[in-house]
């Protein structure tokens, strides 16, 4: 049986703006939480399904689509993580290259100055 | 039986020259040591060719389709056998892409008049100069009008990895005609070409049958998945010829590895490399590495990465690192047999292959 999600207080919504991200231990999990361009708040497990690397540590970019030889933006961001690179999409945490690889997501939110975690 | 590496060789110049426009018949006839080639910096130690063979009318084995009737096709039962240029290949680093032109002109009528027409069972590869591509599109577009031929033939070495988009116009032309292209180890470092490898023209023939042959068709094999050339040209089919194998699993696993963590400097890879090479690539087997009794590892990392429907038999006749037909069946995996022996090739080449067949 599975504990009920509730809200966890992580961190102060002005470290997670000055840092860019935070990271903090619920249950025993680290769960990390990125802002995107637009100042949303993503929370994943910090910990990547492919090789272990801390996730929260790599970086946010957008998706980037293409035709061979042009580039255009897809529309919505990726994490990249800092081992190897690999992609996870911020909404489901899938990882679109291998489907057998997906890190957990939690949903995140700022309010009055706190950063909260629902996991 | 169908043997998808049969190299012929130039014999009688003079005859060959007859195919040259004769406004520049001469020049070709004075390059040395022939046809403006450019040639290997080393010598195989024994010579290039099987030494227990019969030597032609010009000194070299392979030189009419009398002497390939009797020392392969016969003997060994080969139903169909695709006819790849030995020296020809390297037309394509010649400096003079006008002479290059003229010289793939003039093999690929050769070619038609004194092989194709000589037996049924021989089909025909178009050498082209790829350092011009439009031209090279050309000579595929006129040559590709005789079913006969059934792949356009490029060489493993070249100025660049095929992959760019230089040379796109000669891979739409051969997926236009419905021809798959070969691409055949060869001749990296000379010419205008550059080395296989990045380090330098080695010095031994032994490290280039090591190394050379094998880099430059990874390298076409990893260029042409990641500038998506068979997404732009989807028809398109290769057959990367005498790289050898045991390589390729670890090159499919580096590559497929790779794309998932740098797939953002070539988005337009929406698949997985090794699945769309599976689908558009096949090998051929020789020279399949001796295992020192390790043939079912080697075996069992083929299959892993698409064996047997990959793989094409090739015996290399008449070079001297030749695969005997009847000891690579007595080697293969049972249930491969049929598949590798001719299965995969009917696939990869389609009707051409039935063009002109008894």
């Amino acid at each position: 049986m599975t504990a009920a999600r509730r809200w966890h207080d992580v961190g102060s919504e002005g470290e997670l703006r000055t840092e860019g991200r935070l990271v903090a231990r619920i249950d025993g999990r680290e769960v990390g939480v990125l802002l995107d361009e637009r100042g949303a708040a993503h929370a994943f497990r910090n910990r990547c399904p492919h090789h272990g690397a801390p996730l929260c540590e790599g970086v946010l970019r957008p998706r980037l689509a293409g035709t061979p030889g042009s580039y255009r933006l897809e529309g919505g961001a990726v994490l990249h993580c800092p081992w190897h690179g690999w992609q996870f999409e911020l909404g489901s945490g899938r990882c679109p290259e291998d489907a057998r690889m997906r890190v957990a997501v939690y949903e995140a939110r700022v309010k009055d100055g706190r950063v909260l975690v629902r996991a | 039986m169908i043997d998808c590496d049969v190299h012929v060789q130039i014999g009688d110049r003079e005859d060959f020259l007859a195919f040259v426009d004769p406004a520049q018949r001469e020049w070709f006839r004075l390059q040395e040591p022939l046809l403006g080639l450019p040639g290997y910096t080393w010598q195989h130690p024994t010579g290039f060719m099987r030494a227990d063979l019969d030597a032609g009318d010009g000194g070299l084995p392979g030189t009419s389709a009398e002497l390939v009737r009797r020392e392969l096709l016969d003997p060994y039962g080969v139903d169909l056998a695709l006819l790849t240029a030995d020296d020809g290949i390297s037309v394509s680093l010649m400096a003079s892409p006008y002479r290059a032109a003229e010289l793939a002109r003039a093999h690929n009528d050769w070619m038609a008049a004194r092989w194709l027409d000589a037996d049924p069972r021989f089909r025909g590869t178009i050498i082209v100069p790829a350092q011009d591509p439009l031209a090279a599109a050309a000579e595929i577009h006129r040559a590709a009008t005789d079913p006969r031929f059934a792949a356009v033939l490029l060489c493993g070495g070249s100025e660049r990895p095929y992959g760019e988009p230089r040379y796109l116009p000669l891979f739409e032309a051969a997926a236009e005609h419905d021809l798959p292209v070969a691409i055949h180890s060869g001749a990296e470092g000379l010419g205008i070409s550059s080395t296989s490898g990045g380090t330098g023209l080695p010095a031994f023939y032994l490290e280039w049958h090591t190394l050379g042959s094998a880099c430059s068709i990874m390298a076409h094999l990893v260029s042409l998945v990641c500038h998506g050339t068979f997404e732009r040209v989807p028809g398109l089919r290769v057959l990367l010829l005498e790289g050898g194998l045991a390589w390729l699993p670890g090159i499919l696993w580096r590559l497929d590895t790779n794309w998932r963590g740098l797939k953002a400097e070539a988005p337009w890879l929406e698949r997985r490399p090794s699945e769309v090479i599976r689908e558009h690539i096949a090998f051929t087997t020789q020279p399949l590495e001796h295992t020192d009794g390790h043939d079912d590892l080697l075996f069992e990392m083929l299959a892993a990465a698409g064996a047997p429907e990959i793989l094409c038999f090739a015996s290399d006749y008449p070079h001297w690192d030749f695969d005997d037909p009847a000891r690579m069946l007595q080697r293969l995996p049972e249930h491969w047999r049929e598949t590798v022996m001719g299965a995969t090739a009917e696939r990869l080449f389609g009707p051409r292959l039935g063009a002109g067949a008894v």
